[in-house]
């Protein structure tokens, strides 16, 4: 028997916490077996060096400054590139990893094999989400390098750097469960893809115009007078609040805030008619609401795969 | 013995489509039970709420003691079931193939080396451990796949169409392991196509077509009930006719043909009522009336007869 459990030697440690969910261990095992997941995080870390490096090149072409009195500057580009790009990764890649992680299980045929198994539908999908946040956060540990140059350049504060990350890791939480979601609701990956996608499109590229635009009419875009206090007030309210509807405006109006305000917490904003209007930074909103959609969306995934056959 | 597996009134209707109509079934505990009938009749369907993944629209099941509908989380404890296709996982070996489902199961991870060790020696495949499930032959997924079912010791195998889509030799294996299994005090309740299967190895037999059982009970009770008389062949040296004159007189007997014979034998096809000592009587009575008898056989009924009598080619 020695000789039978001879494999069972050559098993990676992977944290007992994923351990304990074999969903989560059985989808890591796949993820990282082989030489695919070492050539795709090498392709990623060149590509995010390469990208660090042209951004430098080109900061250094266009000015005639010492690299002493622009290092700030730098620091703070190649930090809020890098933030960017792993931004952009982060609200694509997490729903790549999800939105086929229901759908596909059926296509496979191995949903009800795990359902006649005493896995709740609850540890398949928690495990489901936490493979694909693992994989997320895989991905930002390797950049972490890079992110450091901008320490080394300086004009990057720690608050920066634990807000990137937090808004980075609620976001790949988030955009992973929308992905759960829509494979659980339509049972084919193709359309899970193309539902979730839609989704995120909508959060990532036409919910920061909306902000925009709602910056640009807000008291805070200061480029109209309103003259009444009400509807200035709303105006500005309903700019917070869409800040808190995607990562992008979150993110800038973050920075924004510690910039202008140099608060990450609590600030006020004063109205043309002296009143002074407290505010939250964006991503404490943020942080609420996409945490709050994270937890509707896993309860109703986890309804929808108990309820399957129930019809 | 005591049912095992109790359906009573099982009903489930999908939009138009009745699948299982008030189905009233039980299969005795450590039995060999053979779930036959046509393609639709209902097999999958009864299988799929035994196994708690379908809900049924009427009736009640209870695998060892407990309600599908009630105790859920207690019948997959009891069950193993094996689809009728082979849930394949990319990118897994088959030893984690096995521990995925062994966690799956809550067997703790110190426990899982040996069980799987066991099991993979149990359907042979000890020496494929370390390959990955997609390289197996068919038949060695199936056997995977029955491995599977027994990580967690159940008392209960529900198997659909374990045996289709395999070549001979796969099919005996997979035969020898279901009787393997029973001997080691499981209950197999598994749906076939292939009668010659439940012939062999079944000790109890369930017809369904159009989602109603037809019949149930074991296979020589089956063929008394659905086949009452008894064929008989007979072959005699010479002419047949004066043989022929005597079975027609002899009681009991309602159908005699003659059949084609040669080297000048004749061979005569004898269908008459009665039991066994009513058929050594009539060969008794043909050689103490002298007719040269060569050979006496009385023909096998199989399985198949039995079923093709029982059903009527309807799909539900």
């Amino acid at each position: 028997m020695s000789e039978s459990l001879s494999y069972f030697r050559k098993r990676s440690r992977i944290g007992a916490f994923v351990r304990r969910n074999p969903v989560a261990l059985k989808e890591l095992r796949g993820r990282m077996r082989g030489s695919r997941a070492f050539a795709v995080l090498t392709v990623y870390v060149t590509l995010m060096g390469l990208f660090t490096a042209s951004l430098y090149l080109i900061y250094s072409a266009s000015t005639t400054l010492t690299l002493t009195t622009s290092g700030g500057i730098i620091g703070k580009l190649i930090f809020g590139g890098v933030v960017a790009i792993e931004l952009f990764l982060v609200c694509f890649v997490s729903p790549a990893f999800t939105a086929g992680a229901i759908s596909g299980e059926q296509e496979r045929r191995t949903l009800s094999l795990l359902r006649t198994t005493l896995l709740p539908a609850r540890r398949i999908v928690i495990g489901k989400l936490l493979s694909a946040l693992a994989y997320n956060v895989l991905l930002l540990i390797v950049a972490v390098p890079l992110q450091s140059l901008a320490f080394l350049m300086g004009g990057v504060t720690i608050e920066e750097v634990v807000l990137s990350i937090e808004i980075l890791l609620v976001t790949a939480i988030a955009y992973g469960a929308i992905g759960i979601f829509f494979s659980a609701v339509t049972r084919r990956t193709l359309t899970a893809s193309i539902l979730t996608y839609t989704a995120i499109l909508l959060t990532t590229v036409v919910m920061p115009i909306v902000s925009f635009i709602l910056f640009l009419l807000s008291p805070l875009g200061g480029n109209f007078a309103y003259g009444r206090t009400v509807f200035e007030s709303i105006l500005l309210a309903v700019f917070w609040l869409s800040t808190a509807l995607n990562p992008v405006a979150a993110a800038v109006s973050t920075e924004v805030v510690l910039l202008s305000k140099g608060t990450v917490i609590l600030f006020t904003h004063r109205l043309a008619y002296g009143l002074n209007i407290p505010l939250i930074s964006s991503w404490i909103p943020y942080t609420i609401f996409y945490l709050m959609l994270t937890v509707i969306l896993i309860a109703l995934t986890i309804r929808i795969i108990r309820r399957y056959g129930a019809d | 013995m005591t049912a095992i597996i109790d359906i009573k009134g099982l009903t489930k209707r999908y939009k138009t489509i009745t699948a299982v109509d008030d189905l009233t079934l039980s299969v005795e505990e450590g039995s060999i039970y053979g779930f036959v009938g046509p393609n639709g009749a209902g097999k999958t369907t009864t299988m799929q709420v035994l196994t708690t993944l379908l809900k049924p629209t009427a009736g009640e099941a209870f695998v060892a003691g407990y309600s599908v509908t009630r105790n859920p989380r207690d019948v997959r404890r009891v069950i193993g079931y094996m689809p009728d296709f082979f849930g394949v996982y990319d990118d897994m070996k088959v030893w984690e193939y096995l521990d995925f489902f062994a966690a799956c199961y809550d067997i703790p991870e110190s426990d899982r080396p040996p069980l799987i060790a066991d099991l993979l020696a149990l359907v042979d495949l000890s020496h494929r451990a370390d390959d990955m499930v997609d390289g197996l032959s068919r038949g060695m997924k199936q056997r995977l796949c029955l491995a599977r079912t027994l990580t967690h010791d159940p008392q209960v195998l529900i198997l659909d169409e374990p045996a289709s889509g395999l070549d001979p030799r796969a099919r005996v294996e997979i035969r020898q392991l279901l009787v393997e299994l029973a001997g080691m005090g499981k209950t197999v309740f598994f749906s076939t196509h292939i009668l010659a299967d439940v012939q062999e190895i079944c000790t109890q037999v369930g017809i369904i077509e159009a989602g109603k059982l037809v019949m149930q009970g074991d296979i020589e009770d089956m063929q008394r009930q659905l086949i009452p008389y008894r064929e008989v062949v007979i072959t005699l040296i010479g002419g047949a006719d004066k043989a022929k004159d005597f079975l027609f007189a002899y009681e009991g007997v309602q159908v005699v043909e003659d059949r084609s014979a040669d080297n000048g034998r004749s061979r005569l096809h004898v269908t008459m009522a009665g039991d066994d000592m009513a058929v050594s009587q009539l060969l008794a009575a043909m050689v103490a009336a002298e007719f040269p008898v060569m050979h006496f056989t009385e023909e096998t009924r199989d399985l198949e007869s039995v079923f093709m009598r029982a059903t009527k080619g309807i799909v539900s």
